[in-house]
């Protein structure tokens, strides 16, 4: 443990002494450091991905996710360029003879303006060395295709090359072979364990109280950890700090709302938004009081909240909060049965940033997040219930320096404490109440220290060369039961609080380097190694609330992996078309699965490691990407050739077999054309090799009843998935003329803004597989049975409208 | 009108899935022996063997037929006793067997007739099933040989069983159970019950002991208390004479047998995965479970010992 520390100090030590060699050249040639916070001038929220351009010394930079940027220039008159997509151009004369900080708002009200003009991130996928990285921008998001009128990132997200759904409308997504569990999902920062709602159809994130959604899915930065996947970061809107603001949209199931405003004036703002889904009212009308399934409802809600104040020039905070529930009932009065099923996210996350200097940034983040899933039963006078969930409680401190143009160097540290419930089971009939065990609860600590440079070694070299340690401990108190077999009682060892059970630690490198080729094309390869210290163990088929997440043990190792991925980019017309083609190879060990034939009943008064089996995965690909960034007409083909496998000792024979989520070819074509001011059409088509699934191959006779008997693990493939979905969102006037009272005809800003969003989703109709089983009928004897394959479909063709208004 | 709009707007959102045949490859298929053999006290072995079929086999009667394997050699040993089965066709039965091959197959007598289906059983009653002895079934067919063994347990009995109507149909309801779970051991329980009373034309109205819905239970949750349970009437499905809404329930006047039958640990969990196999068919939410056999040797199937103790409940207000 010591030795590791030093190691870490000695890699920071030397990276200073390296920075400081730089700097005196810096300083001998008199450089400037200008810095400050980039600021939108019509809402007041700070802009991530700004570009600072200084276009005589072709320097810049970005800024970053609180709007804040750095740059150093020589001494002298500068001209700086603030650029941001969809508003105007702010230049800036500086005369530099020190250290100096510019806070700046670009574009003003009344003048949006057409984003052909300005492209902040015009040419950056081949100039960054980012590689497998995907930034969405929301407001496009919104002219896409909607399912049931919700607009979702996630389901946008599962468009792109190298990203899959679990299922049919699921929110579920697998990035580059690796499982649902392994992406990172941050919603400011803090840990979303469960990004759905509706069994998995819709997305926790309410796309009015979005600011902007990141995708990483490849190259990972060491300042991100904790899973091996991917990163999904979303940023909350930080609401406006000028005027007061209402917002939403009516839809048919859901409706939602959002008000924002300033706090002080800017100063500080907030946003508050909230949605809720109504299929419960309309169930209550559908189902009659006489029917047996009277009673029986479900409904989601959420609300998204987040405040920020400045306190100075050099400080600035946030709380960000998240609060949301589904809740399924299902009755049956004829039976006396309730099943009852709540579940939800609460989180929670308090920044603060900080400016020691012009060169030094720096973000405190302490987070909670809280996830539960409860199940509870009852029929006459027996009740079951069943809970799960996680509870994290962590802290982070990140520091940006940015030494000299040549350098962005960030460092910091991270601790989470974990308390997993992974099932905690009752279950009582009238007075009896039956002995399930304790509740089992499991704490676990989480730290991690990271640094990363990323350099400018010469104009065609560029190294974003990074570290990550971590650390776990697994600690008490916990009771570990030691099977035998069934006819012998279990034995078991009790661990007191603070005992430390299992120790695991490891060393995350993570490189990416862009050599440009010219202005328009540049290459890219990156390598990173990751440890995840959670899993999701699945027992069904498709994603569902019912996977229960589950810590690192004594007994469960932490997933392990590592990717190297190539890739070459290209600009045409001006950057007008983005195109890329990226191959990867991903290698995991430490995968969990449940043992052929584990039930969950079998969690109670046990560990639910011991039903658990573990393995390796490996995933290789070729991703195509062409995306056309501005214009009329947007959007982007992906194409993906992939194949994921796994395997596992206890399954298949230790044979290599499919992954559930191994597709061979992945298509999919999205779009969206502006014909004119009031009229955006858009269309998504998705073409994907069918998924696999574990289907019986025989079946026998024991006792006259039919039994199946499965063939090996996912060795069915399911018919191809394909899919059009279309859109249409017509937009209200936004001026109106009014007489002026010198009776002059004059333009106006209209006070109601609103648009109606049309969509359809599959278009054609198409009865895509949701799940297939093997269903059996008749008597054997009489001769009349019947062995069948069944297929079950989801969403036939499905049209929606909202209405979206802002005022 | 605006009640009919939402219902078909539920109707569109809630049950928009459909379910169609369908026909896609599935691998894996090869052909195993089924091993299907019991044995209980007072009684001989009993094993039936059969093959596997794929899923896409013809599934007509004669298809059933000849999936019975004959012409194995099939020996139990109780460690003193070691006997070789005899092989008992349908072509050739002893008189007086008809009955039990029927019941065996679920063959009608009348269609035995002209067809070859063969068991393999004893009349040495030297091996004939002991509480508290282990039984080895060895079965050698083609070249391959299987082997397994069961135990015969201590049978544990019900307290008592009773009766309780349906508060909507007073005259029906379901059977219920006292069972006091011996403390000290490990307990597999198997239960299934028939209607003993007679029908219109005077016979039995269940001629057959069927399991109840969920049939296999362990005392892993219940060990060593004393706890009620209630149990269905598993023949009252397929009889016609049962009203639809009232099936599962036993009537006012219904005499009924429990059997509730004590299992080793293999045989429990051979039983237990059937019956969620069963229970689970065409849920998108369970795992594929193949059940675990306790056969070695690569047949699928079982070799179980049941050792059952019996009640009856007369079911009167």
């Amino acid at each position: 443990m010591f030795k590791n520390l030093l190691l870490i100090f000695s890699v920071f030590t030397a990276s200073f002494t390296f920075c400081q060699n730089q700097d005196t050249s810096v300083i001998s040639n008199e450089k400037f450091s200008i810095s400050g916070y980039v600021n939108s001038g019509i809402t007041g929220e700070a802009l991530i991905g700004a570009k600072i351009y200084v276009a005589a010394l072709k320097v810049g930079t970005i800024s970053n996710n609180y709007g804040f940027y750095s740059l150093q220039l020589p001494k002298g008159k500068h001209s700086i360029e603030y650029r941001f997509t969809g508003l105007e151009t702010t230049i800036r004369e500086v005369n530099l003879i020190e250290d100096i900080q510019i806070d700046i708002e670009i574009g003003s009200k009344m003048q949006q303006i057409d984003e052909v003009q300005v492209n902040a991130k015009k040419g950056q996928n081949v100039e960054s060395t980012k590689m497998g990285q995907i930034e969405l921008e929301v407001e496009k998001i919104k002219t896409l295709p909607a399912f049931m009128g919700e607009v979702d990132i996630i389901k946008i997200i599962q468009l792109l090359p190298g990203v899959i759904s679990a299922s049919e409308g699921g929110q579920g997504f697998y990035v580059r072979g690796g499982g649902p569990d392994q992406n990172l999902v941050l919603l400011d920062e803090a840990v979303v364990y469960n990004a759905a709602h509706l069994f998995g159809f819709f997305s926790v994130f309410n796309v009015d109280a979005i600011k902007s959604v990141n995708l990483i899915k490849g190259g990972m930065p060491a300042q991100f950890g904790g899973r091996m996947s991917s990163v999904l970061e979303v940023q909350m809107n930080e609401g406006n700090n000028k005027e007061f603001k209402v917002k939403g949209g009516l839809g048919l199931i859901s409706s939602r709302v959002t008000l924002e405003g300033p706090i002080v004036k800017n100063k500080g703002s907030f946003i508050a938004s909230a949605r809720r889904t109504y299929i419960d009212a309309i169930m209550k009308y559908a189902i009659p009081k006489t029917s047996a399934f009277y009673g029986s409802s479900y409904y989601f809600y959420d609300f998204n909240f987040k405040a920020n104040y400045r306190l100075g020039p050099k400080d600035k905070v946030f709380l960000s909060g998240y609060y949301g529930k589904d809740k399924f009932i299902y009755g049956n009065k004829e039976d006396d049965f309730t099943v009852r099923m709540p579940w939800g996210n609460g989180i929670a996350a308090a920044r603060w940033n900080h400016l020691f200097s012009s060169k030094l940034f720096m973000n405190v983040t302490s987070t909670f997040t809280d996830y539960l899933f409860a199940f509870n039963s009852t029929q006459d006078e027996f009740t079951f219930e069943l809970a799960s969930g996680v509870r994290d409680m962590g802290g982070k401190v990140d520091f940006s320096f940015f030494p000299n143009t040549r350098h962005k160097m960030k460092w910091g540290a991270e601790y989470i404490y974990h308390t997993f419930t992974p099932t905690s089971v009752s279950a009582k009939q009238a007075d009896v109440t039956f002995d399930t065990g304790l509740a089992q609860k499991l704490y676990s600590h989480e730290t991690a220290f990271y640094f990363q440079d990323e350099f400018d070694v010469n104009e065609k070299l560029r190294i974003n060369a990074g570290l990550r340690y971590s650390m776990y401990h697994f600690v008490g108190p916990f009771t570990r039961y030691i099977k035998t077999d069934l006819s012998n009682p279990d034995s078991t060892i009790t661990y007191n609080k603070g005992d430390v059970i299992q120790f695991y630690d490891g060393w995350e490198p993570r490189l990416s380097v862009r050599w440009l080729l010219n202005k328009t094309s540049s290459i890219k390869a990156g390598y990173s190694y990751n440890y995840q210290y959670v899993h999701l163990t699945s027992l069904s088929a498709v994603s569902l609330p019912t996977d229960i997440w589950f810590p690192t043990t004594d007994i469960a190792k932490p997933q392990e992996g590592y990717q190297v991925s190539a890739g070459y980019f290209k600009n045409f017309k001006d950057d007008k078309w983005e195109t890329s083609v990226e191959v990867y190879y991903k290698g995991l060990k430490n995968l969990i699965e449940y043992k052929d034939g584990a039930l969950p009943s079998d969690n109670v008064n046990d560990n639910t490691d011991n039903l658990l089996t573990f393995g390796t995965g490996r995933s290789l690909g070729i991703e195509f990407f062409i995306k056309r960034t501005y214009g009329k007409l947007t959007g982007w083909i992906g194409y993906t050739l992939a194949k994921t496998e796994r395997k596992f000792q206890e399954i298949n024979d230790g044979n290599y077999f499919p992954a559930k989520y191994d597709r061979r070819h992945d298509l999919s074509l999205v779009g969206s054309y502006k014909l004119s001011d009031r009229w955006t059409f858009g269309a998504a088509f998705i073409y994907a090799t069918g998924s696999t699934l574990t289907l019986p191959s025989s079946y026998y006779i024991q006792n006259q009843d039919v039994l199946l008997n499965f063939g090996s693990r996912n060795s069915t493939r399911m018919a191809p998935y394909h899919r059009l979905d279309i859109s249409a969102t017509w937009y209200g006037k936004t001026t109106k003329t009014k007489t002026n009272p010198e009776g002059e005809e004059i333009v106006v800003k209209k006070k109601l803004i609103s648009n109606w969003s049309f969509s359809v989703y599959n278009v054609y109709n198409r009865r895509n597989p949701f799940f297939m089983f093997v269903d059996n009928d008749g008597d054997l004897a009489a001769g009349d049975f019947k062995v069948t394959v069944k297929q079950v479909s989801l969403f036939p063709i499905l049209p929606s409208v909202t209405w979206n208004f802002e005022f | 009108m605006k009640k009919y709009l939402s219902f078909l707007l539920l109707m569109s959102l809630l049950a928009t899935s459909c379910t169609k045949e369908v026909k896609i490859d599935i691998p894996g298929y090869e052909e195993k022996l089924v091993i299907d053999g019991q044995i209980e006290p007072g009684s001989p072995p009993f094993v039936i063997l059969s093959t596997t079929k794929n899923i896409y086999d013809p599934t007509d009667l004669q298809a059933y037929i000849n999936s019975f394997v004959s012409g194995a050699k099939i020996t139990v040993s109780n460690g003193v006793n070691t006997v070789v089965l005899d092989e008992i066709c349908s072509d050739n039965l002893p008189p007086g067997s008809e009955a039990l091959i029927s019941e065996l197959f679920g063959i009608p007598t009348e269609n035995l007739v002209g067809i070859k289906i063969c068991a393999y059983t004893t009349f040495d009653t030297s091996i004939w099933g002991e509480i508290g002895k282990t039984y080895t079934l060895k079965v050698e067919h083609e070249g391959a040989e299987y082997t397994s063994s069961t135990t015969l347990k201590t049978p544990v009995g019900f307290d008592k069983t009773f009766w309780k109507p349906e508060a909507n149909f007073p005259n029906y309801g379901l059977g219920w159970a006292r069972l006091s779970d011996p403390g000290s051991d490990y307990n597999a329980y198997f239960m299934q019950a028939k209607r003993i009373n007679l029908d219109a034309d005077g016979n039995q109205r269940d001629p057959l002991f069927k399991t109840i819905f969920n049939p296999a239970f362990n005392d892993e949750f219940v060990n060593g208390t004393t706890f009620e349970f209630a149990f269905d009437s598993p023949s009252s499905y397929e009889d016609d004479n049962v009203p639809s809404n009232v099936k599962g329930y036993y009537k006012i006047g219904d005499t009924v047998v429990t059997r509730l039958s004590q299992l080793d640990p293999q045989a429990y969990e051979f039983l237990e995965k059937k019956y969620v196999q069963i229970n689970s068919a065409g849920n998108p939410f369970a795992v594929p479970t193949n059940i675990p056999s306790n056969i070695k040797g690569g047949a699928l199937g079982a070799w179980i010992g049941y050792s059952p103790a019996y009640d009856t409940l007369i079911v009167k207000p």
